[in-house]
């Protein structure tokens, strides 16, 4: 981690690719959170 | 004063703030720090003994009232706890985000500064090490605001 934080431009894609994760994660709490019919329904906007 | 209003405000002083934080934290790492070794050992006192202390005044204040106004919004908002324990996450991870880089700001950077800087009396060979603690955590703020910033846009305009 210390190679990665000494270097700015390694620092810089490493924001980038947290930030790709964060999404994701976010994602995947929403999804935990929805009962199933309000999963069928989210699933069907995304196809429209 | 209208509740829209007080939103109003409290958002346009946690943005002023948070501009200010951001904005500096970008500072030392994309211009000081990388510029710190082309500068002449002569001129290197105006930096270290006038320009940061000032701009770590500002900087850590900054900090401070992005978080104050950050959670006030939160709360006037009704979405404190939600985002804290992230039924929100959205927000929340960002919250989150901005919450540890203050920690590191006041409690890890400030402390260290002052030791590298000579504000607090340490001994001679403490402040290298100082320094460096210093610049890896602000190197750790800088890799955070990135995704903190990205949370914080998100919740007007979603990312996916």
């Amino acid at each position: 981690m210390g190679k990665i934080l000494e270097s700015l431009p390694l620092t810089v894609v490493a924001g980038i690719v947290l930030t790709v994760i964060m999404v994701f994660a976010t994602e995947a709490i929403y999804d935990s959170q929805m009962s199933a019919p309000e999963k069928a329904v989210s699933d069907m906007m995304n196809n429209m | 004063m209208t509740h829209e209003f007080g939103l109003f405000l409290i958002r346009y002083l946690h943005v002023i703030s948070g501009v200010m934080w951001i904005g500096l934290l970008w500072y030392f790492n994309f211009v000081q720090i990388p510029s710190m070794p082309k500068i002449p050992d002569e001129q290197k006192p105006a930096i270290g003994k006038v320009i940061a202390p000032e701009a770590l005044f500002w900087f850590r204040w900054g900090a401070m009232f992005t978080v104050i106004f950050g959670l006030l919004l939160a709360m006037m908002n009704g979405y404190l706890v939600d985002a804290l324990t992230l039924k929100a996450p959205n927000i929340g991870f960002g919250m989150w985000l901005g919450i540890i880089m203050w920690f590191n700001v006041w409690f890890v950077i400030w402390p260290n500064q002052k030791i590298a800087l000579g504000i607090v009396e340490a001994e001679a060979d403490a402040k290298p090490a100082a320094a460096r603690k210093a610049m890896l955590f602000s190197r750790t703020n800088t890799m955070l605001s990135i995704p903190m910033l990205a949370s914080m846009i998100s919740v007007q305009n979603p990312i996916m």
